[in-house]
């Protein structure tokens, strides 16, 4: 088993480290967060340096690339810009339901603006009565005179919308007997008339913006239905693994950040006449933390390679998801316990962290969902 | 144009140990591109990207060189083609060694218009190679380039001097270490990465060149030590400005440093 990166994922990782700490440090990020702003700047420069089409076809500008090379750019996104690897990874599901289900008019438009810089597609899924639970959905989309379709309903959690050029939005038809036979998938233009976009405060993520959207009559034209009609859960589902994954690989960096600041803080701190670092308990923390960087990591290289194999990880990407999402707050946790009051200031990057860090165990499917998707497949393995 | 960049290998700093007897450990260093040669590098590729022609990445040294992640490195960052001379016996070569080793590779790259440098080594920065370099092919050598223009067959230059900023026009070929304001580097992206793996490479060892005065060395390293670490003091000072002035001097004077 050979766990060392390629030569050139090495190169990548490097370059990217080094336009993060010209273009994206510390400070930099901090106060984005503080001013609520989206990292305009920092997402320019990964598009001017070829980031943001890793995974996209060449036919549009981009560059090939397999799932483990996208999850280790998150990876590093994540420890030293945790805000733009969240956009990272949630631009991932929509780039890939795009270049699967999009019409060849639809792919150059948005994937070629994401290549030079565009804020992701946003997705559009949960409303105020659906969550994971997509059957509930209410917004409908209706065909007027074979020409237009007309769309109503509301959207909410739609992350990204209030920046994004387009909703990849999810409606349903509400005579369909069967609900996931009934959903259709629309790429909504945001500056389209009838749509009206609200942020929602939240408690982390605030440079990566959550809204809700109101869709009064609006109309667009036939040519926006994305795929085909009815089909949209079909066509949803089929990208959600890879994004999990992308998500799950960037809150190991974030954990990792988190770890290497308690470490430096334990190593620095006196009290008692010694550095806290000396005391067993703070040392059994650290080593805790370690083994479960080491782990989290080792289980997105897993899931990666097999995806990259073209293997099934219907259950296996659910189980790191869970994992990852659940172990890397924990270590964020616990370097804020290492850093006591230092960790809960505004001044420490700490405390956004882990802030940041723990909507992860709800976005993209919450723990539950994760153990709903994984828990069924494990007993059927062993079924007689 | 063609221009051929010169640039060295140093070992990672973040990746120096020093041991606590004083000597250097680079037995775990990463080798890469030293600082100052990616200015001379970008400088290159803008040169070659606004004019035409090529940029040859050229350099010297031990086996590190011949590192295929180190190759792709240089050449992921817009050189053409990519010439080393790679061989053992310069290791630890001075920058007369070095430079009469790039002169001799220099003579079997055929035409050029310009060589460029960096302004000095990340490692050892003594700063001489490039100039060594244009006297050993008794070309115009200029160092403190902070910008270089093409036009006309000829090289329209500024150097940054301690006061002033020299503007000069300089024939071709000639030789320019340039400074680390003259441009801010790009970062090779996946595509250039990629790329870098098919593009040409040419290695020599010594055998293969004619290098004046073989291996002679200029400089002898009697050893390299690291300074003694020493334990703070955690002296503190307090009163009023004179008092803790006198203090200060008292203090310094007891360590010797006054």
């Amino acid at each position: 088993m050979d766990f060392r990166l390629t030569e050139e994922q090495e190169l990548l990782m490097s370059s990217l480290k080094e336009l993060l700490e010209r273009e994206a440090p510390e400070s930099y990020i901090a106060e984005l967060d503080e001013k609520h702003e989206f990292p305009w700047k920092p997402w320019k420069a990964l598009a001017d340096n070829g980031f943001l089409g890793l995974g996209i076809d060449e036919k549009y500008g981009g560059t090939p690339a397999d799932v483990l090379t996208q999850c280790l750019v998150a990876d590093v996104l994540g420890k030293y810009a945790f805000p733009v690897g969240v956009i990272y990874g949630l631009g991932v599901i929509t780039i890939r339901d795009i270049e699967q289900f999009a019409s060849d008019e639809q792919k150059a438009r948005v994937l070629g603006g994401i290549i030079k810089g565009e804020p992701p597609v946003a997705l559009g899924i949960s409303e105020p009565q659906a969550g994971s639970d997509a059957a509930g959905l209410k917004t409908s989309a209706v065909l007027e005179g074979d020409e237009e379709w007309v769309i109503n309903g509301q959207k909410i959690y739609c992350t990204l919308s209030n920046v994004a050029k387009y909703i990849l939005l999810m409606t349903r038809d509400s005579k369909a007997e069967n609900p996931y036979k009934g959903m259709s998938m629309f790429l909504l233009p945001t500056d389209t008339k009838g749509v009206r976009i609200n942020p929602l405060p939240k408690v982390g993520w605030w440079s990566v913006p959550t809204c809700e959207v109101f869709l009064d009559d609006v109309r667009l034209p036939k040519s926006a239905l994305v795929g085909t009609v009815n089909n949209g859960w079909m066509q949803l589902m089929a990208n959600f693994e890879i994004e999990r994954l992308i998500l799950s690989a960037s809150c190991v960096g974030a954990a990792e950040a988190a770890y290497e600041d308690a470490a430096t803080y334990a190593n620095q701190r006196v009290q008692f006449g010694q550095p806290i670092g000396n005391f067993q308990m703070i040392q059994e923390k650290l080593v805790d933390m370690a083994i479960k960087i080491e782990n989290m990591r080792n289980y997105y290289y897993k899931i990666a390679w097999m995806m990259d194999n073209k293997m099934p990880v219907r259950h296996e990407h659910a189980m790191a998801k869970l994992y990852i999402t659940q172990a890397s707050f924990e270590v964020i946790d616990d370097a804020m316990q290492i850093l006591g009051g230092m960790g809960y200031m505004m001044a420490h990057r700490i405390q956004r962290l882990w802030r940041d860090v723990r909507v992860m165990r709800i976005g993209g499917g919450t723990d539950q969902i994760m153990y709903n998707i994984a828990g069924p497949q494990l007993l059927k393995k062993f079924k007689k | 144009m063609n221009i051929i960049v010169c640039y060295k290998l140093v070992p990672d700093p973040e990746d120096v140990v020093a041991k606590p007897d004083g000597s250097i450990s680079l037995d775990q260093a990463e080798w890469i591109i030293s600082d100052y040669d990616l200015m001379a590098i970008e400088a290159a590729v803008q040169l070659v990207e606004a004019n035409g022609g090529k940029v040859m990445a050229l350099s010297v040294g031990p086996s590190q060189l011949a590192n295929s992640k180190a190759k792709k490195d240089v050449l992921s960052r817009g050189p053409d083609e990519l010439y080393l001379v790679v061989d053992d016996g310069l290791r630890d070569a001075d920058t007369s060694l070095t430079a009469r080793t790039l002169a001799a590779a220099v003579a079997k790259l055929g035409e050029f218009d310009l060589i460029l440098t960096g302004e000095g080594s990340a490692d050892l920065y003594f700063q001489q190679v490039g100039m060594q370099l244009g006297e050993l092919l008794g070309l115009p050598t200029f160092n403190a380039i902070s910008k270089v223009e093409w036009s006309g067959g000829k090289l329209a230059v500024e150097r940054s001097l301690e006061d002033e900023v020299e503007a000069l026009e300089v024939p071709a070929p000639a030789v320019l270490a340039v400074t680390t304001d003259i441009n801010q580097p790009r970062l090779p992206s996946m595509k250039e990465i990629l790329k870098a793996g098919k593009k040409p490479v040419v290695e020599w060892t010594l055998g293969d060149l004619a290098v004046q005065d073989g291996l002679a060395q200029r400089v002898e390293v009697l050893s390299v030590r690291s300074p003694k670490q020493v334990n703070r003091k955690q002296i503190r000072i307090e009163g009023k400005p004179e008092e803790a002035a006198q203090a200060l001097i008292g203090h310094l004077s007891k360590e010797g440093v006054l």
